[in-house]
């Protein structure tokens, strides 16, 4: 009886551990897709245009540089903004309703999206420059509660933001601001 | 009660013995074997022709490889970045490159693997940055 409540015990605690992968610097069957989303051309041999460009473009869209190195063409910039979803506030109403309020679900509170931008010469001689910008996020929680027990605000989610039309709107602005055209890979 | 005076004198000696802070030993920062073989495994010399295009291609192969860059210092030949696994969102891989000028036009890069904090030792996860580096070099290059 001991033996396979230790040997239980021992199973619960190797399945907690989370083992390393060791895929994280293996490219992705859909990283080209991404790439070509996050990626246009500029012919343009100014490289601190398109950078003072891109900064411009990123505070119309509501962010605040963090941070940027010139040599390398390279810039992160950040905002914060409610992330209340109605969809979200509907789903916990129901589900107070349904579980005759012992469940109060947390729902996603506040979020911060992050910009990072790589302009880097795309030719030999520096006639052509590849504008790169990914957006992510990090959405916190509200607090909740599970019968008496009370689950405390704060939680964490990251994610990489995928929607295309979100980088088509940055380029447009990029490109209106630089008086050039974007081209896709 | 004859035994009262030698309890507290143990009790004494005890709480000194516990004041007392142990000596680090002689070799406490000397490298280990384990050290130079995951110093080994997490560097590779390319030829090239300055620091900005390694930088560059490092930079461009993160980038591929879903990482966010979180910092980049051309001076100093320093890049960090970090990639949540998705699609639980809950693991995070964080990586720090460095980028030093060896003798006759090549380039050390040294790279280091953390994940959910704690250190990747595995030789094949390095294997395939390098693999992934050289080729984006190898790209640019033409």
């Amino acid at each position: 009886m001991f033996r396979s409540v230790l040997a239980a015990c021992l199973m619960a605690l190797a399945g907690c551990r989370v083992a390393q992968p060791t895929t994280f610097f293996q490219l992705a069957p859909e990283a080209p897709l991404h790439k070509a989303a996050q990626t246009r051309f500029f012919e343009t041999k100014d490289s601190d245009e398109l950078l003072s460009a891109s900064a411009a473009a990123l505070q119309d869209l509501g962010f605040h540089v963090e941070e940027s190195v010139r040599g390398l063409g390279f810039l992160r910039a950040a905002k914060e903004r409610s992330a209340l979803e109605s969809g979200q506030k509907i789903g916990r109403v129901f589900l107070i309703i349904i579980s005759l309020a012992y469940v109060f679900q947390p729902i996603d509170l506040q979020q911060q999206i992050s910009a990072t931008i790589v302009a880097r010469p795309a030719n030999a001689a520096g006639t052509r420059h590849e504008v790169r910008v990914m957006f992510h996020r990090v959405v916190w929680k509200g607090d909740g509660t599970v019968e008496k027990n009370y689950i405390p605000p704060g939680e964490q989610r990251m994610e990489m933001i995928r929607d295309p039309l979100i980088y088509q709107q940055f380029f447009a602005r990029l490109s209106k601001a630089v008086f050039l055209e974007a081209f896709t890979l | 009660m004859r035994l009262f005076p030698f309890v507290v004198c143990i009790t004494f000696a005890a709480l000194a013995g516990a004041c007392t802070v142990p000596k680090p030993s002689a070799n406490l920062l000397a490298p280990t074997e384990a050290q130079t073989k995951l110093r080994s495994i997490q560097s590779r010399t390319f030829e090239l022709t300055d620091r900005l295009v390694a930088m560059r291609g490092i930079m461009g192969v993160l980038q591929d490889l879903g990482f966010v860059i979180e910092r980049a210092n051309e001076e100093l030949g320093l890049v960090t970045a970090a990639k949540f696994a998705e699609p639980n969102f809950l693991d995070v891989v964080e990586i720090t490159v460095t980028v030093r000028p060896q003798d006759g036009g090549k380039f050390l890069v040294r790279v280091n693997a953390i994940f959910n904090n704690k250190p990747v030792e595995d030789a094949e996860v390095y294997q395939n940055f390098f693999a992934a580096l050289e080729r984006s070099l190898f790209v640019n290059r033409g």
